[in-house]
């Protein structure tokens, strides 16, 4: 036989198991998942969603754009103009009450609104640009679904262009060009937020601002975790091809001692990496906030800064979640029979730590569906991930029940390692069980 | 008073019953060898003896202590070398030994405990060297003054020269023989018969997780009208 193949088939028969694909597969619905909601979501932008219009003017132009906003329906999303003006709500609020504004956007249902005020119509019978205000209600849909508001400004955009057109046709004016190339000044944004209006931002600048301060407590502790539970894992694999396991075990000393010790270690050694990998992020984070228009508004301007209960919140969320993966770590540790069995194990954590990381780049907890909520909670290191959006949007209730789930998930793994460290199974592994022989020492053929 | 009895033992992993019924005592400061081919049972008969897994049925004492019920008082009394056994790759000798010595004793006594397992193992300069630069049979060395410093009443060693060169595996069983005329009971387990001949008080033989003969090598083979061990072991089982 080819002495190639020969060898490529002895590989081949080894890398093969069951475990490995089932690892591969976890893998591909995970990111298969993530697309699925980022597409859910990204249809959900460009579908029609209602607006607010508020004519604060009363004048021939301000009937226009409304006008020209429902065709903007018709043409950008192929409906009726009698659809596109159910789509259009027309409010009649004074635009000096911004209360009253985002009162009335939320008796209607609304996330977006644009006005404008008076004056609006003789400035551009006037030549002189006038102004389209935007209003929203920040909502913590995410990074997705906050993308909506540029929708509208883009709207406000297309309003712009069709006046202009309407503009020329009507005013031949060399001198008028610039204003008649760009009559609306479309940057006069407010976004509801905590109880207060504030002005110049939009949704998806709240969201860049928020996403650039929070994910980087999700990217440590997925790297953490993915680390201290290779480290955990392997170093139990070595512990029993060297036998120094059993040694060890043989000492006059209590199970609970040997892996309170063990999880301690490690967890202090996630501590440390912790630390000097949000240091490196910290430089990383200024440097994205620096480059102009990357950065977002920033969270404390909108009164959404963290403090100090806060913070200690966050660290025993992330000192909790490093002991659960420590825990399910040195559980899946003990069933490796050696270093190379212990790779493979590493995967279960590695997935767990991604899947909330992956979500939390472009939802909110809020945004997401209950259905999609439920697994996530169960998954302990979503908590820490999601810790910090929770606390700046007060979602308070699930941070506590987070921490509470967290803690009883410490408890629990630590408990069940104890047993698993008086059994029989840290010495045989599972190939000893009839379950494990139906399964993991099954390989492909 | 013996120093270690079992009785009826049996072990069964999932659906395979690898041991299936042992019976042997070993007396206070005998030097006892468990012999029998591979997959006898000798090293899970071991390691039931050492806490390390559940005995299934029947029951293993050692100095009075029930191994099932007074586990912690039993690895206080025990050490137990598995075969192959490695140590820590990261420490030196010298921190291996006082890593062990740190579970039995403090301060002085650690230190008195140290300095007796480094006079066991006898490496010389080599003992502050990183335990991943040893040969075998350093390891091997470091290993058994690790099992003994702690002067254990009784001392389990599965397979203790196992892969040694002749010189070593010579210097093994003449520190075994030195812990025994210190009052220390020695079990070892060995599928090498003309070592445990040499080196044992009394021997019991394992096959198929059964206890075949029990005695001391000179009786068994004058039982079996044999020259050796090996010999007696092939008659017993052939019949």
């Amino acid at each position: 036989m080819n002495h190639l193949l020969n060898i490529v088939r002895k590989e081949l028969k080894e890398l093969m198991t069951i475990g490995s694909f089932v690892s591969v597969l976890i893998m591909m619905f995970v990111f298969m998942g993530a697309g699925s909601m980022m597409g859910d979501q990204g249809e959900s932008i460009t579908s029609p969603s209602d607006i607010g219009f508020i004519n604060g003017d009363g004048g021939l132009w301000a009937d226009r754009t409304e006008e020209f906003l429902i065709s903007i329906y018709v043409d950008t999303y192929g409906i009726s103009e009698e659809e596109a003006r159910g789509f259009v709500k027309v409010m009649d609020i004074p635009l000096d009450d911004g209360a009253a504004i985002v009162e009335g956007m939320r008796s209607l249902g609304l996330d977006a609104a644009i006005a404008v005020g008076p004056g609006y119509s003789s400035n551009l019978d006037n030549g002189i640009r006038a102004v389209i205000s935007e209003y929203y209600i920040f909502t913590n849909p995410g990074l997705l679904g906050s993308a909506g508001s540029s929708i509208t400004s883009l709207m406000i955009g297309e309003i712009s262009d069709r006046i202009s057109q309407a503009l020329v046709s009507e005013i031949a004016d060399p001198d008028l060009t610039p204003f008649l190339l760009s009559p609306i000044k479309g940057t006069d944004a407010h976004t509801y937020i905590d109880g207060e209006l504030h002005s110049g931002v939009r949704p998806l600048d709240i969201s860049m601002g928020v996403m650039n301060q929070t994910l980087m407590v999700p990217v440590v502790i997925m790297m953490v975790i993915m680390m201290i539970g290779s480290i955990v894992i392997s170093s139990m694999g070595n512990e029993k091809e060297n036998k120094t396991l059993e040694t060890l075990l043989t000492m006059p000393v209590g199970r609970t001692v040997i892996v309170t010790g063990k999880i301690l270690s490690a967890a202090i050694m996630g501590l440390v990496y912790g630390i000097m990998y949000m240091v490196g992020m910290m430089f990383y984070s200024k440097g994205m906030t620096d480059i102009g228009g990357l950065g977002g508004s920033s969270p404390a301007d909108l009164g959404l800064a963290l403090g100090p209960v806060d913070w200690l919140i966050v660290g025993t969320m992330v000192f909790l979640a490093i002991f659960c993966a420590l825990g399910l770590c040195m559980i899946l540790g003990a069933f490796a029979k050696n270093y190379k069995a212990a790779q493979t194990m590493t995967v279960p954590i590695s997935v767990l730590a991604i899947i909330p990381m992956l979500l939390n780049m472009f939802a909110s907890w809020g945004s997401l569906p209950t259905a999609i909520q439920i697994p996530l909670f169960i998954i302990p290191f979503t908590h820490p991930m999601m810790v910090m959006q929770n606390l700046m949007f007060g979602n308070t209730a699930v941070v506590l029940a987070g921490m509470a789930y967290l803690a009883l998930f410490a408890m629990l793994t630590i408990f069940i390692t104890v047993k698993v460290y008086k059994s029989d199974i840290l010495l045989t592994g599972i190939g000893q069980t009839k379950l494990a022989k139906a399964f993991a020492g099954k390989r492909i053929r | 008073m013996d120093a270690l009895t079992v009785e009826d033992v049996h072990k069964v992993y999932g659906d395979r019953e690898a041991v299936k019924g042992i019976d042997f005592s070993v007396r206070t400061g005998e030097i006892f060898g468990l012999i029998g081919p591979n997959g006898a049972g000798k090293t899970s008969t071991l390691r039931m003896m050492s806490t390390l897994l559940r005995i299934t049925s029947g029951r293993i004492t050692v100095c009075g202590h029930d191994v099932a019920t007074e586990s912690d008082e039993v690895r206080k009394i025990i050490s137990y070398l598995p075969e192959d056994a490695g140590a820590y790759k990261d420490l030196t000798g010298r921190a291996y030994l006082k890593f062990m010595a740190g579970f039995f004793a403090d301060g002085a006594e650690a230190e008195k405990m140290v300095a007796y397992g480094m006079e066991m193992a006898d490496l010389g300069d080599r003992i502050d060297s990183k335990v991943d630069t040893y040969s075998k049979g350093m390891m091997r060395r470091l290993l058994i003054a690790r099992a003994i410093m702690p002067a254990p009443k009784v001392a389990i060693m599965d397979e203790v020269t196992s892969g040694l060169d002749v010189i070593n595996a010579f210097e093994i069983r003449k520190i075994i023989r030195k812990i025994s005329e210190q009052g220390v009971t020695v079990i070892i387990s060995s599928h090498n018969m003309f070592e445990v001949d040499m080196l044992c008080d009394r021997v019991a033989m394992i096959n198929d997780g059964r206890t075949v003969l029990c005695g001391t090598p000179g009786e068994l083979k004058e039982r079996f009208n044999a020259s050796n061990l090996e010999e007696v072991f092939v008659k017993a089982v052939k019949g």
